[in-house]
């Protein structure tokens, strides 16, 4: 059994990812807002441009209809056919915009636009000074062969694109300014906290040592309790301390994965967690099969110290902690307090913690989701408000 | 006593006729067509004239009435050979209704809706 490698770790607090996808969000729709208005007056201008077009050839239409009328004119009513062209359509209205007679297919005429498209058709206006068979308004129709309109947007496609890419790689570059406080300000709380551990070592190391040293069997009950609590606290606090220098220290070190025999990591890390979980009068109960997983034994063991330590931390005076283990699968349930079901997607959040009377910076979870993620094992969260929290971590067999 | 009647009845079919010569002939025929038959210019192409000052139904007869009410040179839709040549008419003597009906019944007999094809 080995876990893939997953590199693409969330390197992204969920809060700055929410703030820059509100960012971006916005961004982009004011982006495509600018890019649609330019379009709408690229568009316009552009169909302008082919109107005038129109209106050079359409013009010399009306000039001939004109003198066709004029002829009509002088020779009505001996000749009544109204002159025709193969090339254009046309129609004739009096002074008060009724028609006197038409040959055009779109019948709705804009008498105050000189040129215009209509359904498919181009209308052009001529206002006659001399009103033969009383013309007030000639109306040259042709049909639109909408080429002008595919090469436009043809161009808005291409050049919105184009136009939409850059946008976005400069909104990209600006999320990432806009972002530089939040993360200088993480990295200073990282800067700390990476000075204050190197600061841990020694001492802790000195206390630890000492307590194993000591032969508590000539010690009288009273003292014995006494070190046992001592023993409690500076194991907490190498907990906290090993979490601390994975992050700031380990977690650029080379892995070293190698076959884990996951049972025996479990029962050690439940038996190191044992006193801490008796000073709650917390209980254990183990349902372990034999298990493997090709991994780095440093990183396997923060996130069982993480699960476990959090499933004492957050549980009940005389509460149970199960652990059961399966071939690819883990779970720790405990009977704590349980969170929400809305918060459980940030509790991988770092320095987020959801109950203040626990000590801790709330980095544990958060080493968890990194190393997860980092060797593509899913893990998964469900919690109800006290009734407890159970976390299985899963992952695949080759 | 048989004279008698017989010239009450030759009065009665002389008023019938005359009643029915009244009814063949309208206010336009009667007012307008004797006089303009005498020019060379026909109440046709006079008519033309007026479409190519005054484009539609409204103004056409308005612009005809004004006209008749009021005949000046400067006024006419005719070249000024026309007018030196046959002058100016008369105001007209009908009454506004008359003149009206006129109108009408010209416009009707020669406008150029419906009759190009």
């Amino acid at each position: 059994m080995s876990a893939s490698k997953n590199r693409a770790t969330n390197s992204l607090l969920r809060s700055e990812k929410k703030s820059l996808y509100r960012f971006l969000a916005l961004y982009v729709a004011m982006v495509i807002f600018g890019i649609t208005l330019l379009s709408a007056f690229y568009y316009e201008s552009q169909k302008k441009l082919a109107l005038s077009n129109y209106r050079v050839m359409m013009a010399q239409y009306a000039y001939i209809q004109t003198k066709r009328l004029k002829v009509l004119h002088h020779f009505f009513p001996d000749r009544r056919e109204y002159p025709r062209d193969p090339r254009f359509t046309s129609a004739i209205y009096d002074i008060e915009f009724h028609k006197i007679f038409s040959l055009n297919r779109v019948e709705s005429i804009r008498f105050d636009e000189e040129i215009y498209l209509t359904n498919g058709y181009v209308h052009f206006i001529k206002g006659l000074d001399t009103y033969y068979l009383g013309t007030r308004y000639l109306v040259i129709e042709v049909q639109d062969d909408a080429k002008w309109e595919v090469a436009i947007w043809k161009d808005i496609a291409l050049y919105g694109t184009i136009a939409f890419v850059l946008f976005l790689l400069f909104g990209l570059y600006l999320a990432k300014l806009f972002l530089k406080p939040m993360r200088d300000s993480i990295m200073l709380l990282d800067r700390f906290i990476k000075d204050t551990t190197h600061e841990l070592n020694t001492p802790l190391s000195a206390i630890l040592a000492n307590i194993e040293m000591m032969d508590t069997d000539v010690m009288v009950e009273k003292n014995r309790k006494k070190l046992e609590r001592i023993n409690i606290a500076a194991k907490t606090v190498s907990t906290l301390y090993k979490d601390l220098t994975f992050l700031t220290l380990e977690q650029e070190k080379k892995n070293e994965d190698e076959h884990l025999d996951v049972k025996e990591i479990v029962l050690d890390r439940v038996e190191y967690f044992d006193i801490l979980a008796r000073s709650k009068q917390v209980t254990f109960s183990l349902a372990l099969d034999d298990a493997t997983l090709y991994m780095d034994r440093r990183k396997f063991t923060r996130i069982i110290d993480n699960l476990i330590s959090n499933a004492i931390k957050y549980n009940k005076r005389k509460g149970a902690i199960k652990i059961t283990l399966e071939p690819n699968r883990l779970i720790i349930e405990d009977s704590g307090i349980g969170i929400d079901e809305e918060k459980i997607p940030l509790m991988f959040d770092r320095y987020l913690r959801f109950n203040s009377s626990e000590g801790g910076f709330g980095i544990g979870l958060s080493i968890v989701k990194k190393i997860v993620d980092e060797y593509g094992i899913s893990i998964d969260v469900t919690s109800q408000k006290e009734v407890g929290t159970k976390m299985e971590i899963r992952w695949e067999n080759d | 006593m048989g004279k008698r009647l017989r010239g009450v009845l030759v009065t009665i079919v002389f008023l019938n006729g005359v009643s029915l010569w009244g009814e063949s002939e309208n206010i336009f025929e009667r007012n307008c067509v004797p006089c303009h038959q005498e020019l060379p210019t026909s109440l046709g192409e006079m008519f033309k004239s007026y479409l190519l000052v005054y484009s539609s139904e409204k103004f056409v007869k308005a612009g005809i009435k004004h006209y008749l009410r009021h005949p000046f040179k400067s006024l006419s839709v005719m070249s000024d050979l026309f007018i030196d040549t046959y002058g100016i008419k008369k105001p007209t003597h009908l009454t506004p209704k008359e003149l009206d009906e006129a109108i009408d019944i010209y416009w009707e007999k020669f406008k150029v809706f419906d009759k190009l094809k």
